[in-house]
């Protein structure tokens, strides 16, 4: 949904949560940096699957 | 020879299985009793409830799989265990009653040197009056669920296409419920749908929650590094609601649900009512309700399981008031402390406590979600199970020296919200460990190398890449031991 047509209403639950600005929303979905985080999260990941049993 | 058995043919029962086949070879048998005659990879019903994937997808034959690897597959639901044996035999023995394989109704008892009990969640949608398919309510909990429910959904996007107003809510269904992720995946998902038809004008969106805040996920919420900040997931999970314009209800118990409308309680006591068009609700969860008899033929269902229904294993169980619960609470073993050789495997244990503050309404209603247990433990759980017990037969020795608590262990929640390689975003939550350590992590918790909350295209990767690797695993095929749990 485009900005303008979101009315956020002060004092209201939904106004205090962060929006995220269209640099974030393009690195969410710029393939290259997200290459990069895949492989890091799959390292967290493993890591603590490894890590979580004995 | 020994003689293991498994109830349960899910995430945990599966792992526990086929490593058990693998390990022990055919001098031993495996024999895997369930109720259903496929292997089902229950995170991605999602794609299902959304049309995005087709059942077929998402399961396999057991039968198929059993066969080839050598363990003996009974298509049945366990009705009773018998730790003690009876007037005959001292072993133990579990009482079957067939679902399937041309004996339908017929019962059995199958006899046990071992037994894991991995039975899962049983779906109590009686517990909330009118919830649940079939009734006013839809639920992604199982395959043929989430296929009633695309077809729901379907009809929502029609009446929207044809200009009508919709809403939807989604969320849990009972003031107990737990499986928030799932959820929240959900709706998000619905969400992606109906933006991708440019019908958004149309729908109002609403995340019905029993959580304290969004972002409990029924593990007390979680601490992330993000933007400069150490932020909680309250912060991350509202953002994500916000970005999409659904709003929220928390700290909501659901009483009754009626056609179109939703009945429920805050925690400040008070009383409310909702309209909807779609809703799905996640049910309360129990154990399967499997009876418990000593060699006498006595009811002891009450020093097996806990009452929930599930099984009690090596945790401390003694009541204490939420603050004074510690991480050492959890187990390790998940053996069962009055019979050595019963064991029980992922959801099927009785969880010390909830991770998740307990919080109470005036009218004393409890509004809170009891502990989740994601497919990531379940699977490490049923790992180790199966270690114990095969060092147990091969070398004699019961010491159990494979551990993994959930205090020690991390779980991974991805939460998918579109479709399409480069379309697609998710939430990946880690969490490590699960339960909380305020000893050793005194100031979150939890380790906050390994606690992340993320958002973007690699989670969406990630859940893919997980359906196909975890499918690849459970059905067997090649180097499938090689993928960890
Ligand atoms: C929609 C959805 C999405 C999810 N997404 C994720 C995710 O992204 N990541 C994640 O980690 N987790 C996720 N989960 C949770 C995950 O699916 C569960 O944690 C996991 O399936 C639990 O494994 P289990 O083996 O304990 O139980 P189950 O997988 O439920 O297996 C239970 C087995 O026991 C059998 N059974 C039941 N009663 C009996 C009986 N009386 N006798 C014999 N057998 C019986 C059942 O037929 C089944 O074979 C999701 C859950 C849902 C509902």
């Amino acid at each position: 949904m485009k900005e303008q047509e979101m009315r956020t209403e002060a004092y209201s639950e939904e106004s205090y949560p962060p929006m995220p600005t269209k640099t974030t929303l393009f690195w969410r979905r710029f393939w290259p940096w997200q290459v990069i985080r895949w492989i890091v999260l799959n390292i967290k990941i493993l890591r603590i699957v490894v890590g979580g049993h004995s | 020879m020994a003689k293991i058995l498994v109830l349960g043919a899910g995430i945990s029962g599966h792992t526990a299985s086929t490593w058990l086949k693998k390990k022990l070879g055919k001098k031993h048998d495996v024999i895997v009793v369930a109720p259903t005659m496929h292997y089902h990879w229950i995170p991605s019903n999602i794609w299902i409830g959304v049309g995005r994937m087709t059942p077929d997808q998402v399961k396999f034959r057991l039968e198929n799989r059993y066969k080839k690897s050598g363990i003996i597959f009974k298509q049945a639901k366990a009705v009773s265990i018998h730790p003690e044996g009876n007037e005959k035999s001292d072993r133990g023995y579990v009482t079957i009653e067939y679902t399937g394989q041309d004996k339908i109704g017929e019962t059995e008892t199958v006899e046990y040197d071992f037994l894991i009990n991995a039975t899962g969640p049983q779906l109590k949608f009686d517990a909330t009056e009118g919830l649940g398919p079939g009734k006013n309510t839809v639920s992604v909990c199982s395959f043929s669920h989430a296929a009633e429910a695309w077809e729901k959904l379907k009809e929502s996007i029609e009446r929207m296409e044809k200009g009508e107003k919709q809403k939807f809510i989604i969320g849990t269904g009972h003031p107990g419920a737990t499986c928030q992720g799932a959820a929240f995946e959900y709706i998000l998902n619905v969400h992606y749908e109906i933006a991708k038809r440019k019908l958004e004008h149309l729908a109002e969106f609403k995340w019905l929650t029993n959580e304290y805040e969004v972002g409990d996920f029924g593990m007390g919420g979680a601490y992330i590094k993000r933007g400069g900040y150490i932020t909680s997931t309250k912060t991350f999970a509202e953002s994500f609601l916000k970005e999409r314009n659904i709003g929220w209800i928390k700290r909501a118990g659901v009483k009754k649900v009626e056609p179109g409308k939703i009945f429920y309680e805050l925690l400040d006591g008070t009383e409310h009512e909702e309209t909807f068009d779609f809703s799905m609700l996640i049910p309360a969860f129990s154990g399967p309700g499997m009876k418990a008899y000593n060699k006498k033929g006595e009811d002891i269902t009450s020093v097996l399981f806990a009452p929930n229904g599930f099984m009690k294993v090596d945790a401390d169980y003694t009541k204490k008031p939420f603050e004074e619960w510690k991480a050492s609470d959890w187990p390790s073993t998940y053996q069962n402390p009055d019979y050595k050789n019963i064991f029980a495997a992922g959801i099927a244990f009785a969880p010390p406590h909830p991770i998740s503050k307990p919080m109470f309404s005036p009218n004393g209603t409890g509004i809170f979600p009891a502990p989740p247990r994601t497919g990531m433990p379940s699977g490490v759980i049923g790992k180790v199970i199966a270690d114990n017990i095969i060092d147990w037969i091969k070398k004699g020795d019961d010491s159990l020296k494979h551990k993994a608590s959930m205090a020690r262990m991390g779980a991974a929640c991805i939460v998918s919200a579109g479709f399409g390689h480069f379309k697609g975003a998710a939430a990946t939550m880690t969490v490590f460990p699960i339960v909380q350590d305020w000893e050793k992590y005194p100031t979150y918790g939890r380790d906050l190398r390994y606690t992340v909350g993320e958002a973007g295209l690699a989670g969406h990767w990630l859940k893919w890449f997980m359906h196909y690797m975890f499918l690849h695993k459970a059905k067997g095929y090649p180097f499938w031991w090689l993928l960890p749990e």
